[in-house]
């Protein structure tokens, strides 16, 4: 995920992480409320979510749109997310950062995040706002007007946020890595952020052009939570948000099919600033529609959330051979990637670190996990939904995932039970079906200093 | 034409008109087609903040309870009045490293077991010092809320520090100083702190260095964990869904019988900067930096300090995504993802840093914009239409902040540790819109003088150190690896031949 502005949002991460959406369940000690939602679609093809919560003066305004970077035009890779931060310049009706004005200025707070599926706006505003905030909305969704310098100086920005996510930081450039040569064919092996080049290459036509293709009614959905009055809402709707025309041209969708792996690859990265060597080996999965995603989740927590994960109590604990060691599904509309990071322990050699870890997926693979550590799984992923949920943009959050990536708005209540569902020979089941040899890409990274003595791996 | 009101919060106890500001910023807009101006607000809407209610076990233990239903959540952390700042300075990291080992092994649990049972709770315990106070503490759901404060009692009380945990915790310690020096931001940081305050309590470098982690041994943590961790030092905030009877209760079982050791708690006056510390110029040359973090730093205010509002004002009118830092750096020139800074008040006189990260070429360039924007803080009075969005900002994320119970009991916490009465929850919104631009102005002039701030830019030195020259003569250039944070020279000692 890309944002227009630096900061941590937990539960932002979460939900990028792939930790899906849980509610109503029929086990007593968990209570998780419903999210009583209102739902409709306008004549102009836009999609309306509500959900009333009066317990703070504020409400949560969200509108989601259908793209993300895997629909970034040829040669223009990380523009989904330059244009997301272009909207917040000029309109026909405000000055640029006039959105500022209409939300920091008054105690609330706006951002926005792009990934490779969709390219979400939101804003927190005391509720006496509501209104405004609609009209703005439909405004920047109607058209831009931003100007060469106002651009030009943006752009700047996000090759800063390049610099900054995948540039200062020790293992950018692996988190790049892996979302890149993860996939060879689907556009999913363009990094949301892009690169500096073809962020340079960016034009205002560019803008223009992507605006009129994905910036449609048809295309976006409008989810509102917090304290607000339904009778309200639906009149501010008609008047700011329906009249916006559908296009008669069609939304353009990729359907490119990323082929599976028949044959493990192998990548070495001698990067500058690594302090320590790291490597990561990545799975293609499937859809995050795919009923196995639950399970995928499961595996994923049992093998890496917490120290008393299998890989904190093998790699970093009992071996100590890592200092870090993740386990990530990165669930996604067309197909996702389950990936795990490991920074080395000092002085560990990257082979012995990979053979550690390979051990661990063959272990679950082999034996079912136990149910103490499946009823683990279950209650750490019910209590970070109740955090993210614990706020108006949590729920919103969570609702415009169900409705936009999983397709049914109600899975935001229905998705609790199916992980409930989830059983032990399940998640055995699904580490085996995907974390085949063939199925897996492993990269090293390593230390420009360790080019001259000979590591496992190929050369890139 | 429409006719501009500017609200005005009305207060009464327990019960706060939120955001009433900022109605104005809708004002010089000019109504003309329908669609063309944004529609006004309505009226603004109460809000209620819950109310802690307190009380001392035996021991001396204080215990805070904030009873708010909702989300089946409870967030419980137990605080110890002290961190990093009573660190022997040759033990520096000593305290979070405690804080950290805690949760290896009791003598009733090995490290093991506290995770999987803390974990099969679905929460988690998260442990480390900060200055001014160490956290220990578990959020989970509210039907979990028992065993988790068991645990938690446990760690906090009957630690053991085994031989192999206190090695196993010391390498991994190592290794993650060396992961974090990678980064620039993160050098700056520590840079900053031994400039502001040299060889000082808050000089040090939080989590240590090499030569202090390696240094550390078992009888300094028994020593340590003695002395600091004992009832009459600690404050347990327990917050969220949970009746504060049953919450009373809960704590009253697993620290009830807690006992205060015979000596007496030592004293320590508050920490304070060396009192000739100076400003300085200084570039860590690190070649491999693929960005160049840039951070200007002094001292600030102590929590306490009855210019505190005017000083969270003032800092505004700085920082967050539309203050002066971001206009100049950010949305004028695209010079950096974001500049911020920080007025971080501690119980002693904290810091005051100001940071971006940029192209290394532009690193002097944004040093420069940093500077100015400091210095114009107390050359001119912030217009009032500058200011009360600032103030308006201050009010939101405040607000925000108690939405979530972490953020809950996170601020109550902070304010039992520098003994603020918890009615200033309640008053801190009438306190910040009583903020003028006079204020502001002379809080910049007494606290935040560009004069005596100093520079720190880590990053690739070549591309910026002729610029940054020109401007200071006087900068001193540490390569990397000749940087030692151990002490406020910086810089290793040259091997005397």
């Amino acid at each position: 995920m890309t944002q227009r502005r630096f900061g941590v949002w937990l539960a932002l991460v979460a939900l990028l992480l792939g930790i899906s959406t849980y509610a109503d369940t029929s086990q007593a000690q968990v209570r998780m409320a419903r999210i009583n939602f209102q739902q409709q679609t306008l004549p102009n093809g836009m999609r309306v979510l509500s959900a009333v919560d009066h317990s703070s003066p504020t409400v949560a305004i969200q509108v989601w749109y259908h793209v993300g970077s895997k629909d970034d035009p040829e040669g223009r890779s990380g523009f989904a997310h330059l244009f997301e931060h272009i909207m917040f310049k000029a309109t026909k009706n405000m000055k640029s950062e006039m959105m500022d004005r209409l939300t920091e200025d008054v105690g609330g707070f706006n951002n926005a995040f792009t990934n490779p599926d969709v390219t979400v706006y939101y804003e927190v505003v005391p509720s006496n706002y509501l209104e405004t905030l609609l009209w703005a909305e439909a405004d920047r969704l109607s058209g831009l007007t931003v100007d060469e310098p106002n651009f030009k100086s943006e752009r700047s920005v996000v090759q800063e946020e390049y610099r900054q996510s995948y540039q200062a930081p020790p293992y950018g450039m692996l988190d790049y890595l892996i979302e890149q040569q993860s996939f060879t064919v689907h556009p999913y092996k363009r990094p949301t952020i892009g690169s500096i080049e073809d962020l340079e290459a960016a034009s205002l036509e560019n803008v223009r052009k992507f605006h009129e293709t994905f910036y449609r009614p048809d295309n976006a959905t409008l989810v509102v939570v917090g304290d607000f009055d339904p009778k309200q809402l639906d009149g501010w709707v008609t008047k700011y948000l329906a009249p916006i025309p559908k296009p008669a041209i069609p939304l353009p969708r990729v359907d490119v099919k990323e082929p599976e792996r028949t044959t493990e690859r192998r990548i070495t990265h001698h990067g500058a600033n690594v302090p320590l060597p790291a490597i990561a080996i990545t799975y293609l999965t499937p859809s995050e529609k795919n009923p196995d995603s639950e399970a995928l989740q499961v595996a994923a927590t049992i093998l890496g959330e917490g120290d008393s994960s299998r890989l904190y109590r093998s790699l970093i604990y009992d071996q100590q051979v890592a200092q870090s060691a993740d386990a990530i599904t990165d669930l996604r509309e067309d197909a996702g990637v389950f990936y795990f990071n490991v920074v080395l322990a000092s002085e560990k050699k990257p082979e012995d670190v990979e053979r550690a870890l390979l051990a661990e997926i063959k272990k679950i693979q082999d034996a079912p996990v136990s149910l103490a550590e499946l009823n683990k799984a279950k209650n750490q992923l019910v209590t970070n939904e109740l955090t993210q949920r614990e706020t108006s943009s949590g729920k919103a959050l969570a609702l415009g995932q169900s409705a936009v990536l999983l397709g049914d708005p109600n899975r935001v209540n229905t998705d609790l039970a199916r992980l409930q569902a989830v059983t032990a020979a399940d998640v055995q089941r699904v580490m085996k079906k995907y974390f085949s040899a063939n199925n897996r890409l492993v990269i090293y990274y390593l230390p420009e200093a360790a080019k001259t003595t000979a590591s496992g791996g190929q050369s890139k | 034409m429409k006719r501009c009101k500017l609200l005005v919060s009305s207060f009464s106890t327990g019960f706060l008109v939120l955001f009433a500001l900022g109605a104005f910023a809708l004002c010089d807009v000019r109504a003309q087609v329908p669609q063309a101006t944004p529609p006004p607000p309505a009226a603004p809407r109460s809000a209620q903040f819950p109310k802690p209610v307190e009380r001392a076990l035996v021991n001396g233990l204080r215990v805070v309870v904030i009873d708010r239903p909702g989300t089946p959540l409870v967030t419980a952390q137990l605080v110890i009045k002290n961190g990093a700042e009573v660190d022997p300075p040759e033990l520096a990291g000593i305290g979070n490293m405690l804080a950290n080992l805690v949760t290896k092994g009791t003598a009733r649990r090995d490290a093991t077991q506290i995770a999987q049972e803390i974990e099969a709770l679905g929460g988690s315990l998260y442990s480390s010092a900060r200055w001014d106070s160490t956290r220990i503490g578990v959020d989970v759901m509210s039907s979990k809320i028992g065993p988790a404060l068991d645990i938690l009692a446990d760690v906090v009380r009957r630690p053991t520090f085994k031989a192999d945990e206190i090695d196993r915790l010391r390498q991994q310690t190592l290794d993650d100083l060396t992961v974090e020096l990678g980064e620039p931001s993160s050098i700056a940081r520590y840079v900053a702190a031994r400039v502001t305050f040299g060889d000082a309590p808050y000089g040090k470098p939080l989590a240590g260095t090499t030569e202090t982690i390696t240094r550390i041994d078992r009888g300094d943590f028994l020593k340590y964990h003695g002395r600091w961790y004992r009832p009459d030092n600690a404050i347990l905030v327990i917050g969220g869904d949970i009746r504060s009877i049953n919450a009373f209760t809960l704590a009253q079982r697993y620290f009830g019988d807690w006992k205060r050791p015979a000596e007496s708690l030592p004293i320590l006056p508050p920490p304070k900067p060396v009192a000739d510390a100076g400003s300085r110029v200084i570039v860590v040359d690190k070649a491999d930096a693929g960005q160049a973090a840039v951070m200007v730093a002094r001292t600030g205010i102590e929590r306490t300090n009855p210019d505190y509002f005017r000083g969270v004002v003032a800092n505004s009118v700085l920082s967050g995504y539309s203050g002066r830092l971001n206009q100049e750096i950010r949305i004028k020139r695209g010079l950096s993802y974001g500049a911020s800074s920080q007025l971080d008040t501690r119980r002693g006189v904290g810091p005051f840093v100001a940071s971006a990260q940029t192209k290394n070429p532009s690193a002097a360039q944004v040093a420069d914009l940093l500077l100015g924007e400091v210095s114009r803080l107390a050359t001119a009075a912030v217009p009032d239409i500058e200011l009360n969005p600032r103030k308006a900002v201050v009010v939101g994320n405040f607000a925000r902040n108690l939405e979530t119970n972490a953020g809950l009991v996170s601020q109550i916490a902070t304010l039992a540790v520098y003994g603020i009465n918890f009615n200033e929850i309640n008053r801190y919104i009438g306190n910040a819109q009583g903020v003028s631009a006079s204020d502001v102005q002379s809080f910049a002039g007494s606290h935040l003088d560009a004069k005596t701030t100093s520079v720190v830019i880590v990053g690739n030195a070549k591309e910026f150190l002729p610029e940054l020259r020109q401007k200071y003569p006087q900068v001193e250039v540490i390569p990397m690896s000749e940087l030692d944070l151990n002490s406020a020279l910086l810089r290793k000692k040259q091997p005397t031949n």
